[in-house]
């Protein structure tokens, strides 16, 4: 079982692995399109949303849940059709708190929503598929067994929250740029994440000498 | 029983509690300053030994006839006010960055200040906050700072009982002569030798009060049996309300303003009798480019003040003028203003026309304003040795300005010790020790200055103007200042009946807790404690004026975080329910009605900048339809077909919950009735209907106690009983609110109903017993409230109230009647419906569990959701105080928190109100 290997270490190299991605996407739009996320936030999500799809997807797949039943292949497939769905539904949350729903809001909405889907939905359905009890386990916490739940859970949860304290500032009358929507929204959502990933490592440490101690 | 008259006795002490704070804190914070009742007369000069007066002998006994205490230096003064007149609609457009439509739109006066710059001058004024016709008014002619409370007395303005110049005219036998606004004839009900009111009060009108006044301005210009004629222009404002400024009615009525002018002009170089006479073109206060005034923002306090006089005056009157700024007028010359306060308008007035200055007046005489007149370069009060020396007009005019300063600095310091021995609340003692200092030192040196029988030099007129510029800093701070104790004392009573209230809301959590099973109540507390972290995150964003602005979103955020926790533990314990999609569907709902009400709210609101395009553009939609007929039926029939729903829903709800057969007909077809008048309304505007449709709301509510009295309702089981209960209550007020909404009412009717049945169908599934109370629900209930508020067209300031409501049903104005309906339309749909149906939330139509409850597990349910619902809107309102309170030095402290604070107040004593309410009717 590879289940077992997986280690806290494990789960820091696979976070910052992703961690390494969105950096490289960021560094990509800098450099390249010279395009930061206040001044043309659509191109820079989209970018953003490119470098981190295949490091997520890819990682996760490796850690899929059942290797018996599941080829890598299928659990990239899986991720694959996660995106959009996971997409959908970040939209529509966005929306019911109320994020814009102009024309011309369309495209950084789009891409908002799959960023997002990448920090929540996609790595649940790469590891997961449609494992309906698996992904409730997930949402409850109530019997945190597995190692790649807290992998998946704190990140997830650190995006979402992150986003929701994130459209806070988006009112207040600074005339800022950065409070447009979605810009301030993004960068509570990559906080949240970067700091579930770093606090994943140390819960899943935790677990482990919880569990050791236990069977000693 | 006991525990029930325990619990009405615990909601009346909570609504006795929050009076009581409500009260004080608005006594420390909607500040009052005392008004004297002095007046000053004409011989408190000789009377009180004043300083300034020992050195002439000679003029006193010359001019003891003489009603004054200077000599008048202008035979005639004619003051036509301009209603919301900005600064930029005089001053020269090459001042301000871009040439606007509305500029230079006053030719004839720039024509004026640039051709005679010596005897012309046209003066940026800065008016004091609040800048409302009313307010200003009293403060041009008393001289004094008006507060916020007065502003409360707008509607019915009450004549002035402070004395102002007018008095003073009329007492020194002047014939003052005014035409225009009927605020003045409100004011000064007995002073005018003629007066020309027209009515103030339609904002639609624009040219009545302004042809009347043109009418009766040139025949009295040709008359001399006048001494201030004064002429109230309202074209602009009443433009500005309605079209705002950059539009072609503003334009029309600056040209016919101007027009005007040129004629009055014309009229006054030509005839003798008025060449002493000076004009003073002035505006009250100023507006925004909305139309909108009555805050303290630049736009609206930068009004302006243009005064000339045809005599020609001595050209070194230019070294008296400020180097001030210029700019090119129309005619290619320059044109230069000067900024004065508007505060000194009532002693110069009263200085220039040489009569007593007003008592309660803290002004400074205007050294550029005085100037233009010639009185004050003649050889007034001149020692003789003054005579011999051919000194310039410049050293006499100097001369002549530090005597009136000094009389000045006189009354204002006597004004000042007066005020101090008089009123209970007066100035911190440091900074009148100070303004005493700064008095005593300007009077030695005056005495000083006089003994030596030598020039008085430039530094007397510095210390004096020191003395009174200091004083009116000191004033503006201590009549914005707010009573810090009884705020306090307020904020502790609203801190006191929190700490009650959840004492009594832990009493019944833990008596309920007995007759329970104990098994849930971690989890209950684990709800409570989200409510509460949801009530604290509302409760901290009344900080910041943009969360204040944007309440209605950020309610519409955290519901929609609930509803979103909610699926959440749906998924979590199995199925996403179909009313939790409804629900989510119907806050983006909810949350484009109150967007649509943004960009209305933006434009009553200078400090709400909202960009309507950027965020809700659905301008496609109607082009996609274009040519159908349906669109433009829609709008009109979807209320009916809606409304035919809703009669629908209601019918089927009330016969299959309520089972006394009489009861349940007589609502079903009062509700039918009411129903059909309010679509007879809107079918064919008759009057009749809405007026049945409130006769039979009024009467179906007072039956519903006689009978809940009779005892006849109290058939059957509890929970069945509650039911009916609430849904005839609810039945009761519905039409009537519904009516009062408009078309909007029957779908912001039916998005009530059916967030409604979410919440209540959605509540908690981690607790087993369907009757329990759940925190969750019950802040989502309060949410929902808010959001209503919003969404139909209401906001926190007074020109949100949607005063169309009050007259439907109804043509003439009757305040009692009216304010009754504006207040059932304001409150309605946010307060009485919500606060009425909280039964609901404990009593789950259909639910196995809940039969055969006992009474008293019920009750305790019904009373914690009742005492949590109070809980919760008691503490956002005292979180509110304490903003306001923490924020009473902002900008918007006027313009958005002390609106913000009387609408919580208000809504807190109707939700404490409608609880008591409902502890009589419900237990």
């Amino acid at each position: 079982m590879r289940k077992a290997e997986i280690g806290a270490t494990t789960a820091l190299a696979v976070h910052s692995l992703c961690a390494a991605g969105l950096a490289t996407g960021y560094w990509l739009s800098h450099s390249l399109y010279s395009s930061s996320l206040i001044t043309d936030p659509a191109p820079t999500l989209r970018i953003l949303t490119v470098c981190e799809a295949p490091v997520v997807i890819l990682l996760f797949s490796w850690l899929r849940r059942d290797h018996d039943r599941c080829s890598f292949i299928k659990a990239v497939a899986r991720g694959l059709i996660g995106l959009p769905i996971g997409a959908l539904i970040n939209a529509f949350g966005a929306i019911v708190l109320g994020a814009p729903v102009g024309l011309k809001f369309w495209p950084a909405t789009i891409y908002w929503s799959m960023l997002l889907s990448l920090f929540t939905f996609v790595p649940a359905a790469c590891v997961f598929g449609a494992s309906k009890l698996d992904w409730q386990q997930i949402l409850s916490y109530s019997k945190p067994s597995n190692i790649v739940d807290y992998m998946l859970s704190v990140p997830a949860h650190g995006a979402i929250i992150g986003a929701w304290l994130g459209a806070w500032p988006m009112p207040l009358d600074w005339e800022r740029p950065w409070q447009e929507w979605p810009i301030c929204v993004t960068y509570g959502a990559i906080a949240g994440h970067l700091i579930g990933m770093l606090f994943s490592p140390v819960l899943i440490f935790l677990h482990r000498r919880h569990i050791r101690t236990k069977t000693e | 029983m006991r525990m029930r008259m325990r619990l009405k006795a615990a909601a009346a002490a909570v609504l006795c509690l929050h009076c009581l704070g409500v009260y004080l804190f608005t006594r420390g914070f909607l500040l009052t300053r005392t008004e004297l009742s002095a007046f000053s007369l004409p011989s408190d000069l000789l009377q009180a030994q004043a300083p300034c007066c020992s050195e002439l002998p000679s003029t006193t006994n010359q001019d003891q006839d003489l009603p004054g205490w200077t000599p008048p230096t202008v035979e005639r003064v004619l003051i036509l006010i301009v209603d919301a007149l900005r600064f930029d609609f005089v001053a020269p457009s090459s001042l301000f960055q871009k040439k606007q439509k509305w500029m230079d739109r006053l030719p004839s006066l720039q024509h004026l200040a640039s051709t005679h710059p010596s005897s012309s001058r046209i003066f940026k004024a800065i008016a004091d906050p609040p800048t409302t016709s009313l307010q200003r008014l009293k403060a041009l002619t008393t001289g004094g700072l008006p507060t916020f409370i007065d502003v409360g007395n707008s509607f019915a303005a009450p004549a002035i009982q402070e004395d102002n110049w007018i008095h003073q005219l009329v007492h020194t036998g002047r014939r003052v002569v005014m035409m225009g606004d009927d605020t003045w004839t409100q004011l000064f009900p007995h002073h005018f030798n003629h007066s020309y009111p027209y009515p103030s009060f339609n904002v639609k009108d624009l040219h009545t009060v302004d042809n009347g006044v043109a009418q009766h301005l040139v025949p009295w210009l040709h008359r001399q049996d006048w001494d201030v004629l004064i002429g109230h222009f309202l074209g602009v404002d009443h433009a500005g309300h309605i079209f705002g400024v950059d539009s072609q009615p503003m334009v029309q009525k600056l040209e016919q303003i101007n027009a005007i002018l040129q004629n009055v002009t014309d009229i006054m170089n030509s005839q003798k009798h008025l060449e002493n006479t000076m004009l003073i073109v002035m505006g009250d206060h100023a507006q925004t480019l909305n139309g909108d005034h009555g805050g303290g923002t630049s736009e609206e306090v930068e009004t302006c003040l243009f005064a000339w006089i045809p005599r020609s005056l001595p050209s070194s009157i230019s070294s008296i003028f400020h180097p001030s700024t210029c700019g090119l007028g129309l005619n290619g010359k320059n044109i230069c203003t000067s900024t004065m306060q508007q505060l000194d308008f009532a002693v110069s007035i009263s200085a220039l026309l040489g009569i007593p200055f007003p008592f309660g007046s803290i002004g400074r005489v205007n050294p550029e304003l005085y100037a233009l007149s010639p009185g004050s370069w003649d050889r007034q009060w001149l020692p003789a040795s003054f005579y011999e020396d051919p000194s310039s007009d410049l050293k006499m005019w100097k001369n002549n300005y530090a005597h009136v300063l000094c009389i000045n600095s006189w009354q204002v310091k006597r004004y000042i010790d007066s005020y101090s021995a008089t009123s209970v609340m007066g100035f911190p003692s440091d900074d009148l020790h100070y303004i005493t200092k700064l008095y005593n030192e300007a009077q030695s040196r005056w005495s000083d200055s006089k003994n030596r029988s030598c020039k008085p030099e430039n530094g007397t007129i510095d210390e004096f103007s020191d003395f009174l510029l200091s004083f009116a800093t000191l004033a503006r701070s201590a009549w914005t200042e707010f009573d810090m104790k009884l705020m306090v004392v307020g904020l502790g009573i609203f801190i006191i009946s929190i700490i009650f209230h959840l004492f009594v809301f832990e009493r019944v959590q833990s008596l309920s807790n007995v007759y329970d099973n104990k098994t849930q109540k971690s989890s209950n507390h684990l709800q409570i404690y989200v409510a509460f972290l949801l009530v604290a995150v509302r409760a901290v964003s009344f900080l910041s004026n943009s969360y204040i602005l944007a309440e209605g979103r950020v309610a519409n955020f955290l519901l929609a975080t609930t509803a979103i926790g909610s699926i959440r533990s749906s998924l979590v314990y199995g199925k996403i329910k179909k009313h939790d999609l409804v629900f989510l569907i119907l806050i983006i709902l909810i949350r484009f009605g109150i967007e649509k009400g943004m960009p209305k709210q933006a434009a009553t609101n200078p400090f709400l900048n909202y960009d309507s395009g950027s965020d809700f553009d659905l301008k496609w939609l109607p082009s996609l339809f274009e040519g159908h007929d349906f669109v433009i039926l829609l709008p009109e029939i979807s209320p009916m077909i809606i409304l035919f729903l809703l009669s629908f829903l209601s019918c089927k709800y009330i016969t299959s919950t309520v089972h006394s057969r009489c009861i349940k007909w007589v609502v079903t077809v009062g509700t039918m009735l009411s129903y059909l008048f309010i679509a007879t309304f809107w079918l064919s505007e008759r009057s009749f209907a809405p007026k049945m449709v409130y006769v039979i709301g009024l009467s179906l509510f007072v039956l519903n106690f006689v009978l809940r009295y009779l005892g006849i309702l109290e058939k059957g089981e509890t929970v069945q009983r509650l039911r009916s209960l609430a849904l005839v209550m609810v039945s009761a007020w519905s039409p009537t609110i519904l009516i009062l909404l408009g078309k909007q009412g029957p779908f912001v009717v039916l998005v009530c109903i059916i967030a409604g049945w979410s919440i209540i169908s959605s509540k908690n599934k981690g607790l087993l017993d369907d009757c329990k109370m759940d925190p969750i629900s019950v802040m989502q209930w309060s949410l929902l409230a808010i959001c209503l508020f919003y969404q139909t067209g209401h906001w926190c300031t007074f020109d949100g109230l949607r005063y169309g409501a009050a007259f439907i049903g109804f043509d003439e104005f009757k305040v009692v009647r009216q304010a009754i309906l504006l207040f059932v339309d304001t409150f309605g749909i946010s307060h009485i419906l919500p606060i009425f149906s909280l039964p609901f939330l404990v009593t789950i139509p259909n639910s196995s569990s809940s039969k055969g409850r006992d009474k008293t597990v019920i009750f305790l349910n019904l009373t914690q959701v009742y005492l949590l619902y109070g809980l919760i809107t008691a503490i956002t309102t005292t979180f509110t105080v304490l903003c306001v309170a923490i924020q009473r030095r902002h900008l918007m402290v006027w313009g958005l928190f002390a609106p913000k604070y009387v609408f919580d107040a208000i809504g807190l004593l109707l939700t404490d109100v409608l609880i008591c309410v409902s502890a009589l009717y419900y237990c």
